[in-house]
């Protein structure tokens, strides 16, 4: 093993008192400038915000359908393939609808949640989504950590999601069928709308 | 008996003032570690907090911390050695604040015989502006300066707590051992002032600068550039009674006893709430009082250069006015900054009807208010209306003067923070080095200095 | 026997075995979807394609071809991985791929063998074929035309194990559409068979249809103890729930089929009905109290002490109750009530629906034949009717209700499952853990002793029988002395002669049948009665 060697030092250095002024000299630099200049790189943040990165996981939603019910079919793949195992979801049947089966409760357990993002990666139906861009994520019980079904589906109502300026760059990384001004994916040539 | 019962409450009044003095500057301090420590970060610093709008480049921050630390559970845990453990924090404090009696904050305040008549008195009353007038007045520094240390320790051992344990020997092993420097020093001082008693070391520093103890000269009647090699046992003796009061008051790079990496918070470790703040306080009083220590052994204490007290009051319409004219366009120009700061992006950023805008009117409102004040004050300087009273060369003798000291207290403490925020924490080793190899030889070795230079400095002028 | 010889293995089977079979012997997989081992050959799927090397001209579907000597097949060519990813194509040409929200994703053929074979790319330009969705042909049955694969496994099993013939394939090609007469409904009573059979996900089951994925569902062996046939079951379960039960293979009882009763039979596990805690007067008390309470009852009893086996408790506990009867209390007796418990579930057949609902009447029997001192049911009722009972221990079954008897001035200690009118009659009430709760063997109407296996632990404070009367006899003075169900089986074993020579592991899964046959019961003329009325 080596040892560090001892760094030889010159007589000024080992007084420490010259080595300590130029130190303090680059510290008061950076105050000085600091305090005339004022010219941080700190966002203040609840005032001033950053604008987020199209592809940054934020809050997830889900997606709906033109008839306003949620794309989720309960399938199950984003909670299979969760490595916190913080989805839940109850499937039930829908007399009404060519898609038989929905999510009665779809929970996400936020204090949980690692914002891997493998639950968007993982759903056919491109239901879940994690580009609202939000990241403001707290409550003040457990309980309301945990985001339900209704609370995603409302998330983004009247606000436009990160990936739509993403998707309009570059369009050849949309899903197939996506549209821009509806914010969905089309269904593609499936007759009953699957 | 009046005379008396006249000594009593004039004490109280000077403890009362003596406390104030401290513990006002503690906040200050607190927001200008936080926000100097922020500016030589590179970040904005405490900034959220507001009253009525009115952040103060976060002040209110302390406030608010103070409110937290009063309000927060004070948590006592079960397996500490309660009486101990209470006692602690308050000998911290106490320790400090005791210090701080024998420092004098002025030359004298002559009570005039018009006031001291409305309680029978006879004449004028001279009042020494030092709570404790008592001729041993560095030996009581050096004495309660190492009482401090039982706070810590006692803390660090009653709390049954390896960490805390740890930082309470770090700290006793590094008191002790930097006490001998501190106390040497303060000796070379003694040798050099011929006085242990504080207000007449101040005394002797009035006048020019070269007086003061950093100099080493002293008692020059007249300028003699031989005497300026003094400041070698002078400087010499400043700068290891300095190093020793940051050892002393556990600042970087002597916080080993709260090294965060390695012993969480070191010795209070299990306190929280107030008596934290105990601590907390404890720990900038006695940045405060090593300042003002350190002031008046060898910054002239509360002497102005170049204007001894004297002066003051025999020119106090003339001072008057050059100061109050001159604050005028300084405060102006603070107005002028102030309100052009609403420029700043921030406020841009801000909601129309956010009750922060209100900052920058209210802050340029609040300079030109003070610099109307001043071209008053200004204006009775002109008119001689300070001079003629004779309440009011004493009270500006006192104003300055304790100003003074202030400033120089400020100065010491900004010090402090600097030197904080550059140099990393000593390894252990490195501190016992510098302690025990370094300063003692230097130490002694200055005081064997301090000797010859006295008896050269009297063949000089004699 | 024929030798064949499979991927140049060779492989003795019995004559009239199919080459799917003989290669499973071998352990080679050959897919398959129409091949069923309970049903006809109907060679429709194709998807078992195989090469013939020698003994045949090929390529032949290994599902029809039967051994005979000198036959050599290969499943491993290029030529066969052609074969069968061009026949995927051809039956995923019209498939919906829902997988999402189908309840055969997990267990489907079809995703296993694309995910082995598939063609991956589709070449489908036209729109796919549509066909009847949802559509509700029985009681527990969902189907999905569209899923279909036309396999007709089902339409088989309807003409060959119920008879009843409701599915049939209506038109042609593409266009090729499983389904039900207009206005007939499946209403026999081995639907869920039908789901099973299924190999996609075109008959699922409504009883548990879109409760749970089923990669997520643990399965354990276990037996029904619904009724006398005792079918082999696996529990499907996840943390500590069941959610559904499957019928599994064995051939000398149930072969691969279950009735839709036993299919259900898990939900009295979480039921109203189930007793989850100790009660003494009626009053819940800890396990450890009751059974202090019990054992208090049965020394002190001032008259005579009955000791009832149970008919649907398992052999362990039945052969627990009899030791610790004989080792503690000299002057009981034992009494075996055969019939069956009022409010019992009624339906019958020849197939697998035995008329006796309890699980293990031969166990009882062989324990008679061992015992001869056990009395029967009209030996009770004459017991009761003279007042010689004060005290009586019942496991398991609803004594009271069977004999129509009140239980007036009898002091009753039940140690049950369920809630009926002996626990509810019962002075101290010991909760027994359900049958796919606990390990245990049942014996069934042929005689075969089949081992359960514990699913999910017992739900409340309820315990094994055989457990619970482990505790009952430490609490008497002596305990009949096992520390696990294999050690109380062990026990019987060595101790009851047609039970001689059986551990856990001899049984296996299939089960073992038992020695001697006992002498038959010729004086219970009641319980006869009461069973085949």
């Amino acid at each position: 093993m080596n040892l560090p060697v001892e760094q030889k030092r010159t007589f000024l250095e080992r007084i420490y008192l010259v080595e300590i002024v130029k130190g303090l000299a680059i510290t008061l630099r950076h105050a000085l400038h600091n305090l005339f200049k004022q010219d941080f790189e700190t966002f203040e943040y609840p005032d001033v915000r950053k604008e987020m990165p199209e592809r940054y996981k934020g809050a997830h939603r889900l997606t709906t359908r033109p008839d306003g019910r949620v794309k989720c079919v309960a399938c199950m793949c984003c909670a299979q393939v969760c490595p916190a195992k913080c989805i839940t979801i109850e499937a039930g049947e829908l007399d009404d609808d060519p898609i038989e089966k929905y999510p009665v409760e779809f929970q996400i357990d936020m204090l949980r949640c690692i914002y891997c993002g493998f639950c968007v990666e993982a759903c056919p139906k491109d239901a879940i989504r994690m580009d609202t861009g939000i990241y403001e994520i707290n409550a003040f019980t457990r309980q309301d950590m945990i985001h339900d079904k209704a609370y995603m589906t409302d998330l983004m109502a009247g606000k436009k999601p990160l990936a739509e300026s993403f998707y309009r760059a570059h369009q050849d990384a949309a899903p197939p069928g996506y549209d821009l001004e509806e914010d969905r994916v089309l269904p593609v040539d499936e007759p009953r709308g699957l | 008996m009046e005379s008396h019962w006249t000594e009593v409450i004039v004490a109280l009044i000077k403890c009362v003032f003596s406390l104030a003095f401290v513990m006002q500057i503690v906040p200050v301090l607190i927001w200008a570690e936080r926000k100097f420590s922020a500016y030589i970060q590179d970040r904005p610093g405490p900034n959220r907090a507001h009253i009525m709008g009115i952040r103060a480049g976060g002040l209110v921050h302390t406030l608010v911390d103070v409110v937290k630390l009063v309000v927060k559970e004070d948590i006592i845990p079960d397996h500490v050695e309660k009486k101990f453990w209470f006692a602690a924090p308050v000998i911290a404090m106490s320790c400090a604040l005791t210090t701080f009696t024998v420092v004098p904050w002025g030359d004298r305040f002559v009570v005039p015989a018009s006031i001291t008549a409305w309680w029978g008195g006879e004449g004028p009353l001279t009042v020494p502006l030092q709570v404790a007038t008592i001729n041993s007045g560095m030996l009581f520094i050096l004495a309660i300066g190492s009482l401090s240390v039982y706070g810590v320790m006692l803390a660090g051992w009653s709390s049954n707590n390896k960490f805390s344990l740890l930082g309470g020997l770090r700290a006793s092993a590094q008191m002790v051992s930097y006490e001998l420097a501190m106390g040497l020093s303060v000796a070379t001082m003694f040798m050099l002032y011929g006085t242990t008693e504080l207000d007449k070391v101040a005394a002797q520093q009035a006048g020019p600068i070269w007086n003061w103890g950093l100099f080493g000269v002293l008692d020059a009647d007249g300028f003699d550039p031989l005497l300026f090699v003094g400041w070698i046992v002078g400087g010499l003796a400043f700068i290891m009674f300095w190093t020793s009061v940051f050892a002393e008051t556990n600042r970087m790079p002597f916080d080993l006893p709260e090294g965060e990496a390695e012993l969480v918070a070191g010795y209070h470790v299990e306190y929280s709430s107030l008596r934290f703040a105990l601590f907390f306080m404890a720990e900038y009083a006695h940045m405060i009082v090593g300042s003002a220590v350190t002031a008046t052994l060898f910054f002239g204490g509360y002497n102005i250069p170049f204007l001894p007290g004297d002066s003051i009051r025999a020119h106090a319409d003339t001072i008057v006015t050059v100061l109050g004219f001159g604050a005028v366009p300084v405060f102006i120009a603070f107005a002028v900054i102030a309100w052009n700061r609403r420029k700043r992006p921030f406020y841009q950023a801000l909601a129309p009807d956010d009750i922060r805008h209100r900052e920058p009117r209210f802050f340029a409102a609040f300079w030109s208010v003070l610099a109307i004040a001043h071209l008053g004050l200004g204006v009775a300087g002109l008119t001689g209306a300070v001079g003629s009273t004779a309440l009011g060369p004493e009270l500006l003798a006192f104003i300055l003067q304790t100003s003074s000291l202030v400033i120089k207290v400020l100065i010491g403490t900004f010090f402090m923070i600097w030197v904080r925020w550059t140099i990393p924490r000593f390894r252990y080793d490195q501190l016992m080095n510098l302690g025990w190899r370094a300063m003692l030889p230097l130490a002694l070795g200055n005081v064997f200095l301090a000797g010859i230079w006295v008896i050269f400095r009297e063949a000089v002028q004699a | 026997m024929p030798t064949v010889k499979i991927d140049g293995i060779e492989v003795e089977v019995p004559a009239g075995t199919n080459m799917i079979e003989a290669a499973r012997k071998v352990g080679i997989d050959i897919p398959h979807y129409c091949y069923h081992p309970h049903l006809s050959i109907a060679g429709n799927c194709r998807m078992c394609l195989v090469d013939v090397e020698a003994g045949g001209r090929g390529p032949d579907i290994a599902c029809n071809m039967m051994a005979r000597d000198g036959l050599a097949i290969r499943t491993d060519t290029p030529q066969v991985a052609t074969m069968r990813r061009a026949t995927m194509e051809f039956l995923l040409k019209n498939h919906p791929l829902d997988c999402p929200i189908c309840d055969q994703s997990g267990e489907c053929r079809l995703q296993d063998y694309y995910m082995e074979y598939g063609q991956y790319e589709s070449r489908l330009s036209d729109p796919k074929v549509t066909k009847h969705k949802r559509v509700d042909i029985g009681d527990h049955l969902v189907l999905d035309a569209e899923r279909c694969i036309a396999c007709s496994r089902c339409v088989r099993f309807g003409d060959e194990i119920t008879g009843t013939g409701e599915l049939r394939l209506f038109n042609r090609t593409d266009h090729t559409e499983i389904g039900i007469f207009p206005g007939a409904r499946i209403q026999h009573d081995y639907q869920g068979n039908l789901a099973d059979i299924c190999p996609v996900g075109a008959i699922t089951n409504k009883d548990f249809r879109f409760t749970k994925r089923v990669w997520y569902l643990k399965e354990t062996d276990a037996v029904c103890t619904e009724c006398a046939t005792g079918c082999n079951v696996r529990v499907c379960h996840q943390q500590g729930q069941v959610f559904r039960l499957l019928p599994r293979r064995n051939d000398a009882v149930n072969k691969s089929w279950m009735c839709d009763h036993g299919r259900q039979a898990f939900e009295a596990i979480t039921g109203l009905d189930r007793l989850l805690r100790a009660r003494v007067q009626g009053q819940p008390a800890d396990l450890d109290d009751a059974v202090a309470a019990a054992a208090t009852l049965l020394r002190e009893a001032g008259g005579g002490v009955a000791v009832v086996l149970g008919h649907s408790a398992s052999n362990e506990a039945n052969w627990a109750l009899l030791k610790l009867t004989r080792d503690n209390l000299p002057n009981a007796t034992v009494y075996a009530v055969a019939g069956n418990d009022p409010g019992a579930w009624d339906r019958s057949d020849d197939f697998l629906m035995d008329a006796d609902k309890n699980a293990n009447s031969a166990g009882i029997a062989a324990l008679m034949a061992h015992d001869p001192a056990i009395r029967d049911r009209s030996d009770l009722v004459q017991a009761l009717a003279d007042g010689d009972v004060d005290v009586m221990l019942v496991l398991g079954d609803d004594v009271l209700g069977r004999l129509g008897a009140d239980g007036a001035g009898v002091r009753v200690i039940h140690v049950g499952s369920f809630r009926c009118t002996t626990s509810d009659a019962a002075t101290v009430v010991l909760p027994a853990a359900h049958p796919y709760e606990q390990d245990a063997t049942w014996t069934n109407r042929d005689r075969r002793v089949q081992r359960g296996r514990r699913a999910i632990h017992p739900a409340g404070d309820s315990e094994p029988a055989w457990a619970l009367m482990e505790r009952l006899g430490a609490a008497l003075g002596k305990a009949p002395g096992a520390t696990s169900a294999a050690a109380a089986f062990k026990s019987l074993a060595s101790s009851v002669e047609s039970f001689s020579g059986m551990t856990y592991q001899s049984l296996g899964n299939g089960g073992a049948v038992l020695a001697s046959p006992p002498s038959p019961p010729t004086d219970d003329e009641d319980a006869l009665e009461t069973i085949h009325a």
